[in-house]
Formats: structure tokens, C-alpha cells, sequence
């Protein structure tokens, strides 16, 4: 199929099979190797994405789903070479160790303060609760979030 | 100091955060194939055909490799130092397989989506043979052929004196028993490997937690020179222990000689839990005796541990265990007869903390038996048995130097209100029909060092740029817990250089000193005290090209910063830099220092952790309500990752306390997939409280550190099974407590 959509704000037009898992595109097809595989069955959340804002599981979501939508990938976060404010309270939090489950779960915590800009640290646990983190007990990363969106003040 | 024991983001926390950071899953070399691999479905038996047919048929398939077209090559996973003398007991591609999920072929295609699909048209014919499955079956030796022994390893050992008299003692027996756990490193295992037929060398790329461990078991394996033989330290993951056997290197490593071009191979999550490696199994049976005022006797412990499909390091893992139990209690007489076994199932291995957190299982289990028996509170118990400063671990005979456990119980119980969270959950006891809440304590102990067990040393290297900046050569292994920051963070105190003067990478057995790799806990105790006795080197000899240029002797001149100064002209200032341009310049050589480390000390390290928990007797499920970790770490280097490290090991430990279990199926399937297999997330955690104390220093640990990683592990899956059998008054061993365990204890005692 052709496939026409939108990554990181940029239009992408790709030969593609419809099963081919965005995963797959956005890793092999167009070398945005920031996004993670975990469990290939959306149990982790290492390969989280926003589709038009939401958070999804791109080993669960297939090039048939894509057409004309915007996907963006942590790569899409950095502006002019600067760390968007979620990034950049999780590396000053000393929420990143291994880091492999960092980028979906910073995805994750994008969609939600798009949602929601002022999250209770109860609402950032429930808003994770599909991204597992093995090096740490979370601590860090609900407070890089609740920092996030202390500092963004509404404005994502 | 003015680095260490102040909390810096790790060296690459900024790459993670933007994704830009490389695993290597993320490389691509010109022209590499993609490996995808073929698995045993049978439980044990022979493998009497491939028929690769129809994968070879499908265009971009560049082989299928497999023991009836491949050398016998063969392999120790778990040897990880040349002297040791391990049989090569796994073949890269076996013929008898010896549980679901070991390797029978690998694919090398184009692309990983054809290798995968070309795998899965392989035929594989086998001949079965019985199998066993459980720790039963495996005592029976239903799986043995012919010359095979059902008990793999047998031996009893004993430390210390007997009590003279056993009467009057009060002797308290419990069983315990403990399921398979998978690693769950977020990462997969992976390995890139390449040949260079030329040159007839090999380098392979992979998260690992040796560099040089694996050189010696893949050169050997291929008969190859260990110089031909380059292996490289990636980014890591995480690992925990699962990427410290070597499983995918040599599959990688004969794919692409057999090739002759690049090769990657990364396995999912159900190959990585069912054919890498798990914690294996354990049955115990502990039988501590007290005086009556509660003061520990003797212990006596039965262990029965199942290997899996192979022996790897299982032997070793239950010789070290035995040790591992004088690591926090004044156990003046202890005997172990430990058995074991090998059945049909994943192979069992390295799990952070080695034997330790398996042991503190059944030392804790007992001792929470014991205070009921005594009636005595938990923390009063304790305190009457932990080690002290001045007293040795029986087994090493090595002082335990300044150890903390007592000053752990103390501020823990303070901080947690213990005495009155135990009041309170009486109170609310009475009063729920349906939930039942407990507050229990465990303590556990570890090394920092595998010394005396083994020799230990680390080398490091260290040369001064032209500008005065150092680039430091070390083979570290940074698990994802921030090494590489905290070996920046050292050097960097010692030379009084800011950290961003300070360049250090990866392991790499082309550039990087020998190592014996990140595993026991050495890192920062053996492997960051070379690097900081280096930089004191290298400061020496900044002084002594010092006192060449001004013409004097070192002890003329002193340190101000990262300068020189004269004790004699008080107008004169070196920088680093201009006493490197010197040597450069006029001495006609470069700032270098090269220093070595050998431990002869391995002081005692502990953790005391409280967990208050809340179970629900309508579902079985347990909530952890309240966390407090309270760590003796000497001096740390890095504490809020210290901290963000210990609160990553109440996580795991929750989960293994609670429902984490790789299980097995009458037809030898293991859980693989994570949704079976339940990890702890965001929710179902507190926020976890940690206390660091900091003043019990090692004498030879990096600015009188002691170790973190591991033991950070041993107490917590105790103290949240402590808390359960609390809340229920029950006797729970087998671990973890799954909703149905704690269903069918309710049944049973009619709570
Ligand atoms: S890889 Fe998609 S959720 Fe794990
Ligand atoms: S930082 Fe390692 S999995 Fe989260």
C-alpha cells in the first residue's frame, strides 16, 4: 500500500504492507531507533507513540491505521536542540537509569499532560501504569511529571 | 570532597531522554543479515532431522544453520574467567535438547521479518525422551540416560563449633520455597557480530556484563586467538544478572563466520524468558536454634535447587550461597547439605544479589518464625543477632569492618513508626472482617567483591590530554544504574577537575584493561578504587613534571584546583595544561598513569527494609501500603541514584514476593509472554522511602564506599512475605504469594 502520514510533523510518504507494524516503520523504514521493543505484545509500553495525541503502542498498531495521521516519536520532542520540559525534568529528576523504557514512558507522559495539565501524582501512576519500568520504583518519574507540569503551567 | 555524595543526572541520561542514545538493537552495519531462531518445542529428546527446505527457498534467506551442518561447537555460558575450568556443556546448536525453548537452529535472511518468517518453516523432527519437570521428577531421574547421575552436585558443609549442649535450646524449623523469576530487563538480549575473513577477526557487539568473559568462552569455542577475538560493551537495558551468560554471543559469533558478513541477533521477550535464563528454583527446609533470651545458636539448613537444562553456574550458585548466609547474623555454628538437581526446564542462572536474596528468603522466613516462638518483637530479635563492627564473617574470615545493621533497625523502626504501625494494624484487625494488615522487618547482607572466594584486581589507565582534560581507560560495564557517571564523578574529585574534563567509556577488549567484568557487586568497590588510586597517580605525576619545569621537587609544590603551586614562589600557577604541553613539548612524552588494584578486604554490607502491607482475604490480593529501605553504603558516590537503585530493587522484590513466577506446564511450556508473567507498576507501588547511612565507611572502597546493587535486593522480597504471614498469621513459604497461595492458606487455617 501507499501510505501517506505525518511523523514528528513531517509528511512521510512510504511503500509499505498494511500489517507492517509502525514500530517497524518508524525503526527500520525510517531510522527512529529512539522508540523501544520491549514485549512486541503492548505489555511494557517501551514503544509508546502519540497518534494524533494519544498515546498508543506502536507494536500494536499497523500501517493500515496510519493513513493521514500524525504520528510523533520522542524524536519529535527536542526543539532547535532543545529538551522539551518532560525530557528535561526526567533527566534532572534522576528519573533515567537504563533509560530503556524512558522514551515511551516520557511519550506517555506527554499524552497525558496534553489531556490533562495538572495531573494528582495518583493520576500520573494510573496514567504509567502501562509502562514498566525495571530499574526504579517510579519514584523519580511521577516527579519529573508533576515537575513537567508544574513548570509548563498548563501550557504542552 | 566536592563531587562525591552529591546527586548528578548518569552520563547519558540526557542521550535516553532524546532517544538518541544506541542499544544495540539500534546498529546497522553494510551488508548484515538478521538472525531469527529456531527453538526446541519438546521438552528433552534428540533432534533426528532439519529440513530446512522451504526457508531456503524464500528469496533474501542467506542460510540455516544447525548441529547437523555445523561444527560441533560448544560452550560454557557461565564461564566468565580463563582459569576456570567449567565443561563445555551447551552446544551452540544441540542435538539433544534439553528443554522448550533451546536452541536447534538459527536463520540469517535480509531482513528480520523474512528470517523470521523462514524460521518458522523450518522442520525440526524429534525423538522424545521422559522428561522431568518438577523437583520430583528430576530426584527420580526419569531424564537421565545412561551414566547420568539424578543429583548433579551434593555436598554438606559446616562453619563454626556446634553448641556443646542442645539442651534447653528452642529450636524453630521452616519451609521455604521459592519459584522461577525472570530477569524482566526491559531490554532484550541482542548481539551484532562481525567477521572480517581478511583479517580473521571477530568483533561482536552486545550488552553484557563482560567483555572479557566472553572473549575467552567464544575464542576458545572457535579455536581463534583471544587477541582476533574484539568484544564491546553497549549500551545495557538493564540486565540483573541475565546478561552475564553468554547465550546470544556465540550463536552471533558462528552465524557470522559461517557467513562471512555482519550479523544481528536479537531475541523477544518469549525466547528471552524461556531459553536465556531465569532464577531457579529452591526448596529449603532451615532450622535455627535459640537460647531462650533469643540469641541464635546454630543453624542447620536442607536445600534442594533444580538447574534447569543445563548445570551453567547452578553448582557455583549453591557452593557461594552457603556463604552468604554469615553475611548479617552471628550464626555461631551453621550446617548446610545442599543437593542438585537438573531437569527439563529453562536453565537457571546469575540473578542479582547470587544466592543472597534467595538465602535472606529463608534466614528471614525462620527468624519471623522465631519471634513468634519466643515472643519476642522482630526488631528486638534482630538487634540481638546482627553482626557488629569488629566482629568476621565466619565463612571468609574477613573482618565485616564498620557494618551498620544495628543502626539500620534502629533508625528504620524509628522512622516507620514500627511499634506503632503494629499497634494500629492490631487494632484495625480486630475491627475489618475483610482485610488484614501486617508491618514486618528483614535484613540481609552481601559482598562488594567475590574476593576471597576468587582473586580480585582491576587495572586502569588514564592519559592527559594536550588541554589538561584526562581520558581514563577502564573496561566498566555500566548496568544502566549510572557507573559510568560515578567513575567520572571519582576520578574527577581526585583530580579536582570538573566531571566534563573526565572522558571514560565502555568495556572494550581492544582498548580497555583487562576485567573480570560488573558482576558480585565489584564495580565501584574494586573497579572505582583502582580508577581513583589511578588519578592519584596521575596526580603525582603532574607533580613530579611540575617540579621538572619549575626546576625544584615535587614536595615543593602543592594542589590548588586543578593547578600547581609553588610553596616557594607564590606568584606561580601550572595549570594542567601547562604541565602537559611541558611533557609534551620538552620531555617528549605524554601524561600518563597506569595503576592496578587488588582487594583484600570485603567489608560487611546490609540493608534493613520495613513493609506495611494490607491483604485483602475476600480476593487474595496484597496491597504494599508504605516501603521504607534503610541501606549501610558507606560512603555513596551518587546518592539519589543510589536511592532511585534501591527503590528499583523494592520494586522487583514486591513482584517476586508477590506474583512474580516463570511456571512450567505438564507439557514443559514456560510463561513467556509479560503478560502472564506480572511485573509491579506505577500503581501498585508506594512511594518508596529510602535512608542512606552513610558512616559505616569501607577501608577500601572508593572514598570508603561499599556496594548498592545487589543487596539492595536481598531484603525486600522477605520483608513483604514477612508482612503477609504478619497480616494473616500465617506461615506462608512457598514464595511468591499469589492471590490463590494466600486463597488456599485462608481455607487451610480458617482465617
Ligand atoms: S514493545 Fe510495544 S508494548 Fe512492549
Ligand atoms: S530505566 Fe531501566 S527500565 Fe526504566
Amino acid at each position: 500500500m501507499k501510505l501517506d502520514f505525518f511523523v514528528n510533523e513531517e509528511a512521510v510518504t512510504l511503500e509499505t504492507q498494511p500489517q507492517r507494524r509502525l514500530l517497524d516503520i518508524l525503526r527500520e523504514d525510517l531510522g527512529l531507533t529512539g522508540t523501544k521493543e520491549g514485549c512486541s505484545e503492548g505489555e511494557c509500553g517501551a514503544c509508546t507513540v502519540l497518534l494524533d495525541d494519544l498515546a498508543v503502542h506502536s507494536c500494536l498498531t499497523l500501517a493500515a491505521q496510519l493513513q493521514g495521521r500524525r504520528v510523533t516519536t520522542i524524536e519529535g520532542l527536542e526543539k532547535n536542540g532543545e529538551l522539551d520540559i518532560l525530557q528535561r525534568c526526567f533527566v534532572e529528576e534522576i528519573a533515567i537509569q537504563c533509560g530503556f523504557c524512558t522514551t515511551g514512558m516520557i511519550m506517555s507522559a506527554k499524552a497525558l499532560l496534553l489531556q490533562n495539565p495538572h495531573p494528582t501524582p495518583e493520576e500520573i501512576r494510573t496514567a504509567l501504569s502501562g509502562n514498566l519500568c525495571r530499574c526504579s520504583g517510579y519514584v523519580q518519574i511521577v516527579k519529573a511529571v508533576s515537575r513537567a507540569a508544574d513548570e509548563m503551567g498548563g501550557r504542552v | 570532597m566536592h563531587l562525591v555524595g552529591v546527586s548528578h543526572p548518569i552520563q547519558d541520561a540526557r542521550g535516553k531522554a532524546a532517544g538518541r542514545t544506541r542499544y544495540a538493537a539500534d546498529l546497522v552495519l553494510p551488508r548484515m543479515a538478521h538472525v531469527a531462531m529456531v527453538f526446541s518445542t519438546v521438552p528433552h529428546g534428540y533432534v533426528t532431522s532439519v529440513d530446512a527446505s522451504q526457508a531456503l527457498a524464500l528469496e533474501g534467506v542467506y542460510g540455516v544453520f544447525h548441529c547437523f551442518n555445523t561444527p560441533e561447537y560448544r560452550f560454557n555460558r557461565y564461564r566468565s574467567q580463563y582459569s576456570q575450568t567449567l565443561i563445555p556443556e551447551e552446544p551452540v546448536f544441540a542435538r539433544r535438547v534439553r528443554f522448550v525453548g533451546d536452541r536447534v537452529a538459527a536463520v540469517a535472511a535480509r531482513d528480520l521479518e523474512t528470517a523470521r518468517r523462514a524460521a518458522a518453516l523450518v522442520q525440526v523432527e524429534y525423538q522424545p525422551l521422559p522428561c522431568a519437570l518438577t523437583f520430583e521428577q528430576a530426584l527420580e531421574g526419569i531424564n537421565c540416560l545412561e551414566g547420568e547421575s539424578p543429583i548433579r552436585d551434593e555436598f554438606t558443609m559446616e562453619i563454626g563449633t556446634p553448641p556443646s549442649l542442645e539442651e534447653g535450646l528452642i529450636a524453630v524449623t521452616a519451609h521455604t520455597e521459592l519459584g522461577r523469576l525472570h530477569h524482566a530487563a526491559m531490554e532484550p538480549h541482542v548481539c551484532v557480530a562481525d567477521y572480517d575473513p581478511d583479517l580473521d577477526e571477530l568483533t561482536l557487539r552486545s550488552p553484557n556484563q563482560s567483555v572479557h568473559g566472553i572473549r575467552t568462552v567464544v575464542a576458545d569455542m572457535l579455536g581463534m586467538p583471544y587477541s582476533r577475538v574484539r568484544v564491546v560493551k553497549t549500551t545495557m537495558g538493564g540486565s540483573f544478572g541475565s546478561k552475564q551468560e553468554w547465550t546470544v554471543e556465540p550463536v552471533a559469533a558462528v552465524v557470522a563466520r559461517q557467513l562471512r558478513r555482519p550479523v544481528k541477533l536479537v531475541y523477544d521477550r518469549a525466547a528471552v524468558m524461556r531459553s536465556i535464563v531465569c532464577r531457579g528454583p529452591m526448596r529449603a527446609e532451615m532450622t535455627m536454634r535459640f537460647q531462650p533470651d533469643g540469641t541464635l545458636v546454630s543453624l542447620d539448613l536442607d536445600l534442594l535447587s533444580d538447574a534447569g537444562g543445563y548445570i551453567a553456574n547452578s553448582s557455583d550458585y549453591v557452593h557461594t550461597l552457603v556463604g552468604k548466609m554469615f553475611r548479617c547474623y552471628r550464626i555461631p555454628y551453621g550446617r548446610t547439605h545442599v543437593r542438585l538437581v537438573s531437569s527439563n526446564t529453562p536453565v537457571s542462572g546469575s540473578f542479582r544479589g547470587w544466592s543472597s536474596p534467595e538465602v535472606a528468603l529463608m534466614l528471614e522466613h525462620t527468624m519471623e518464625k522465631a519471634a513468634r516462638v519466643l515472643d519476642m518483637d522482630p526488631v528486638q530479635l534482630r538487634l540481638k543477632n546482627v553482626l557488629l563492627p569488629g566482629e568476621r564473617d565466619p565463612k571468609s574470615g574477613l573482618p565485616m569492618e564498620e557494618v551498620r545493621t544495628r543502626e539500620c533497625l534502629l533508625l528504620g523502626a524509628e522512622r516507620f513508626c514500627w511499634t506503632e504501625k503494629r499497634r494500629e494494624d492490631a487494632a484495625f484487625n480486630a475491627a475489618s472482617p475483610r482485610f488484614r494488615r501486617g508491618t514486618a522487618v528483614a535484613c540481609g547482607g552481601h559482598g562488594n567483591t567475590y574476593y576471597p572466594r576468587y582473586n580480585d584486581f582491576a587495572g586502569v589507565e588514564m592519559r592527559m590530554c594536550e588541554d589538561g582534560s584526562v581520558q581514563v581507560e577502564v573496561s566498566i560495564h555500566d548496568h544502566g544504574c549510572g557507573t559510568g557517571m560515578a567513575f567520572q564523578m571519582i576520578v574527577a574529585e581526585a583530580l579536582e577537575l570538573p566531571i566534563q574534563q573526565i572522558r571514560l567509556k565502555e568495556a572494550d577488549t581492544a582498548h580497555t584493561p583487562f576485567d573480570f567484568g560488573c558482576y558480585a557487586s565489584r564495580g565501584t568497590f574494586v573497579v572505582g578504587r583502582a580508577a581513583q588510586l589511578c588519578a592519584l597517580k596521575l596526580r603525582d605525576e603532574i607533580l613530579n613534571v611540575a617540579a621538572q619545569k619549575l626546576d625544584t621537587t615535587p614536595d615543593r609544590l602543592y594542589f590548588d584546583g586543578p593547578s600547581v603551586r609553588s610553596k616557594d614562589s607564590p606568584e606561580i600557577t601550572l595549570s594542567y595544561k601547562d604541565v602537559s604541553w611541558y611533557a609534551l613539548g620538552t620531555l617528549c612524552r605524554e601524561l600518563t598513569a597506569q595503576e592496578k588494584h587488588a582487594v583484600r578486604s570485603n567489608p560487611g554490607v546490609t540493608g534493613t527494609h520495613f513493609a506495611h502491607v494490607e491483604v485483602d482475604t475476600w480476593t487474595g490480593l496484597t496491597r504494599v501500603l508504605d516501603y521504607l529501605a534503610v541501606h549501610d553504603i558507606g560512603q555513596s558516590i551518587n546518592p539519589e541514584m543510589c536511592a532511585a537503585q534501591v527503590q528499583g530493587a523494592v520494586q522487583m522484590g514486591c513482584g517476586a514476593a508477590l506474583r512474580e513466577e516463570i511456571e512450567i506446564s505438564s507439557n514443559g511450556q514456560s510463561t513467556c509472554s509479560l503478560a502472564k508473567y506480572h511485573l509491579m507498576n506505577a500503581p501498585d507501588l508506594p512511594d518508596i522511602q529510602v535512608e542512606l547511612i552513610q558512616d559505616g565507611r569501607s577501608q577500601e572502597g572508593p572514598y570508603g564506599a561499599k556496594s548498592i546493587g545487589e543487596v539492595s535486593f536481598v531484603p525486600a522480597a522477605p520483608a513483604v512475605a514477612a508482612a503477609v504471614n504478619q497480616a494473616l498469621g500465617s506461615d506462608m513459604g512457598r514464595i511468591p504469594m499469589t492471590p490463590d497461595r494466600i486463597m488456599e492458606t485462608i481455607a487451610k487455617e480458617g482465617r
